[in-house]
């Protein structure tokens, strides 16, 4: 009962410590403040102004109510109506192509990869917004300069929107059959390990699947992956000596063809929906992909759902992550007529109010480029989830070692390293002959 | 009984099989369009039947989709396309065949050959025509510009037709007092009847199919077609919604097939009319 009485000295004493809270908090939020007036931007909306944008069509049905929600909000607080148009993921690069050489069309173009860089002297520069999103949360990715900064323009030409993160996707049980951990914090970390893995459900009759075909993103993410862990590379970074033929390429060609002998037949014609089905139908036990398995899994099939996991790709001999991501950004068209309503509807759909709702309304299925949305709450949402977190954090650019560019978006547009891979792995092509022949597109593609 | 054996074998079972063939896609888009999605990726059953049919994914692909605008609008651009294009191709098959003029030789090689130019080297050039128009986000916009693909293979292929209907047979209406234009409509073109049935189908089903243009030329999501809009709406990144794109894919094709069972029996009866002439 000591707590209840009020005695002369008790007063005394926490009189002073709700004074010096006052102080305290007063002083924190004038500083807060003053931090926060510092870190504020706005751009003043043309008048009469009203906005197109074009974006690829949702991957959870979440995203786009709350996508236009907060183009609505947008259009309540600043009186310009946004139409925001969808198209598939890969087909949003035809249409903007047609855009910028047209130069008419959508003012905002929210695609993929370098799409940016293919028309950069046609876009707005945005290095003022990309710097106060910087600066107000907590920087961006490594990755996000390399392909929003254009050296050409000396200026960011696309502000990064986040990453639909791709991980290893595995059932839990038949990990653990194999003799694994299969808690993702002790999956197989290196790619010896992984192999090992990989070769243990093979035996046990669970085969792995990857995907060989024209399978623009898992294809491309897994083989990226591979090539980089051993060290390999397409290009140096002067963007002009192709280093594709190195022992190093061999080195992954050569893991690549062990881990392909314990896959599924039938992979080399893989596209990106196969390996979905696959695992659903429990044909394989682990591949790479997004988190759309999972979600597919929970609506339809509870029981694997509860059996998967996801994890991160192993790091390889160079010691570090190497992993490739679907990288989306958006960017501005300088035919727009309202340049400053654009900028500025790019700025709202980033800050953090109607970022964060977006993002944890598509579940994780696209990780953010901003540092300080490490604690959205999707990421703690569902412990399944977590892996594709920090897909943005661990990625390299698909144009690694070089530069995002037209060369590096016709290498992976023609899939130049899947195709070297597949005709590895499949013996249609020794490694030697493999890598040669890719040697020879990545020069006629990089000498133009 | 040995001549009803023989006919089953030489008739009645290819015949079968033939149908089999031809009408299996279809059936597999039926089965796929009615199976719950625990079906479709369950392969311990039987991939050929459901004994669960739901009709899900079609209330999903009319109520949760634009599916009914894009049928209209792939409709209307594919009429209007067709039609543009046989009009023109008439016209002009029937100028290079039969008008004697210098070049028409040339001529008629070179409309051909611009058929051959991929459209996807065509549709940034046209993007510019089609905005310079103001024609951009409308299906108008596809009408004006399938017949770039449409006329050369349909003035080719009617070419070919004008030039197996002889010559003096134009000659004697126009010896009768029969004009130009009277020797086109009554002798020349009911003459070529079946070619013309064969651009109509076939300039009908480029335009229902088309992709390309379709995708470039049009944004807002009511005005695209079929195709375009199906790929959009229930392609989404990885997962293809296969009950839903089936069942789109199956009454997408209606109209095709309707358009081939109800023109090759006049194109048939055309074709033994010009051979009896």
């Amino acid at each position: 009962m000591e707590s209840a009485r009020i005695t002369r000295r008790r007063f005394l004493r926490d009189s002073a410590r709700a004074a010096s809270a006052l102080a305290l908090s007063a002083w924190g939020l004038q500083a807060g403040q003053k931090a926060s007036h510092a870190q504020e931007l706005t751009f003043p909306v043309e008048r009469g102004a009203s906005l197109r944008v074009l974006r690829w069509s949702q991957f959870v049905t979440t995203d786009r109510p709350i996508f236009e929600e907060n183009a609505r909000r947008f259009t309540q607080r600043t009186g310009v109506p946004v139409r925001v148009e969808y198209e598939t993921w890969t087909d949003v690069q035809p249409k903007a192509a047609a855009a910028a050489n047209v130069g008419s069309g959508p003012d905002i173009v929210i695609g993929f990869f370098d799409e940016p860089h293919l028309w950069a002297d046609k876009l707005v520069p945005v290095t003022d917004l990309a710097e106060y999103l910087g600066r107000k949360y907590g920087g961006w990715f490594d990755v996000c300069p390399q392909y929003g900064y254009s050296p050409q323009r000396n200026a960011w030409i696309a502000i990064p929107i986040g990453a639909p993160g791709v991980a290893l996707n595995y059932r839990v049980s038949w990990v653990r059959e194999a003799g694994f951990d299969p808690d993702p914090a002790r999956f197989p970390k290196t790619t010896d390990e992984f192999l090992r893995l990989c070769r243990a459900l093979k035996a046990r009759g669970h085969p792995t699947g990857f995907a060989l075909g024209k399978a623009v993103g898992d294809g491309n993410t897994w083989v990226h992956w591979c090539l980089w862990a051993f060290g390999g590379r397409a290009v140096a970074p002067d963007n002009r000596t192709i280093t594709i033929n190195s022992p190093e390429t061999a080195n992954a060609l050569e893991y690549a063809r062990a881990l392909y002998e314990t896959m599924i037949p039938g992979v080399a014609g893989w596209l990106d929906p196969h390996n979905n089905r696959a695992f659903l139908a429990g044909e394989i036990s682990l591949t790479n992909n997004g988190i759309s398995i999972y979600f597919a899994a929970k609506n339809d099939f509870p029981e694997i759902a509860q059996d998967m996991n996801h994890a991160f790709f192993p790091v390889g001999p160079v010691g570090r992550p190497t992993e490739l991501h679907l990288f989306s950004q958006a960017y501005i068209f300088s035919y727009t007529r309202y340049p400053n309503a654009a900028k500025e509807f790019l700025r709202w759909v980033m800050e953090d109010t109607q970022y964060g709702r977006w993002i944890n309304g598509m579940l994780g299925y696209v990780s953010h480029p901003l540092k300080a949305y490490t604690n959205l709450t999707v990421w703690r949402s569902d412990p399944k989830a977590l892996p594709f977190r920090d897909a943005v954090a661990r990625m390299l650019p698909h144009s690694y070692a070089g530069r995002p560019g037209p060369e590096a978006a016709r290498a992976l547009a023609e899939f130049v390293i899947v195709d070297m891979f597949a005709d590895a792995c499949t013996g249609r092509r020794s490694v030697r002959d493999a890598m040669r022949a890719a040697e020879d597109r990545l020069r006629r593609i990089y000498r133009g | 009984m040995t001549r009803g054996v023989a006919r089953l074998l030489t008739f009645q079972l290819p015949l079968a099989a033939f149908l089999v063939f031809l009408l299996f896609p279809f059936y597999w888009m039926l089965v796929t369009a009615l199976k719950p999605n625990r079906d479709l990726y369950n392969l311990a059953l039987n991939p050929l039947w459901t004994w669960s049919p739901t009709l899900d994914h079609l209330r999903r692909l009319l109520w949760e989709t634009h599916f009914l605008p894009w049928m209209k609008n792939t409709l209307v651009i594919s009429v209007g396309a067709t039609a543009l294009s046989l009009a023109t191709s008439l016209l002009a098959a029937y100028a290079i065949g039969r008008l004697r003029f210098r070049g028409s030789g040339v001529l008629g090689i070179a409309i051909f050959l611009t058929y051959l130019v991929p459209p996807v080297i065509l549709f940034i050039p046209l993007s510019r025509i089609v905005s310079g128009l103001g024609l951009w986000d409308r299906p108008a916009a596809l009408v004006l510009t399938y017949p770039t693909f449409l006329v050369p293979f349909c003035v080719w292929l009617l070419l070919g037709y004008f030039r197996t209907i002889p010559q003096e047979l134009e000659d004697c209406a126009r010896v009768d007092g029969a004009s130009r234009l009277q020797v086109m409509r009554y002798v020349t073109f009911p003459l070529a009847l079946p070619g013309i049935l064969s651009c109509l189908i076939f300039a009908f089903t480029l335009s229902w199919n088309e992709y390309l243009y379709a995708l470039v030329f049009l944004s807002s999501t009511d005005q695209k077609t079929v195709p375009v809009g199906l790929a959009t709406e229930l392609v989404t990144g990885d997962v293809f919604q296969w009950g839903p794109l089936m069942a789109g894919a199956l009454l997408g094709s209606v109209p095709v097939a309707l358009a081939y069972s109800f023109f090759v029996e006049h194109y048939v009866a055309a074709l033994t009319g010009a051979l009896k002439e």
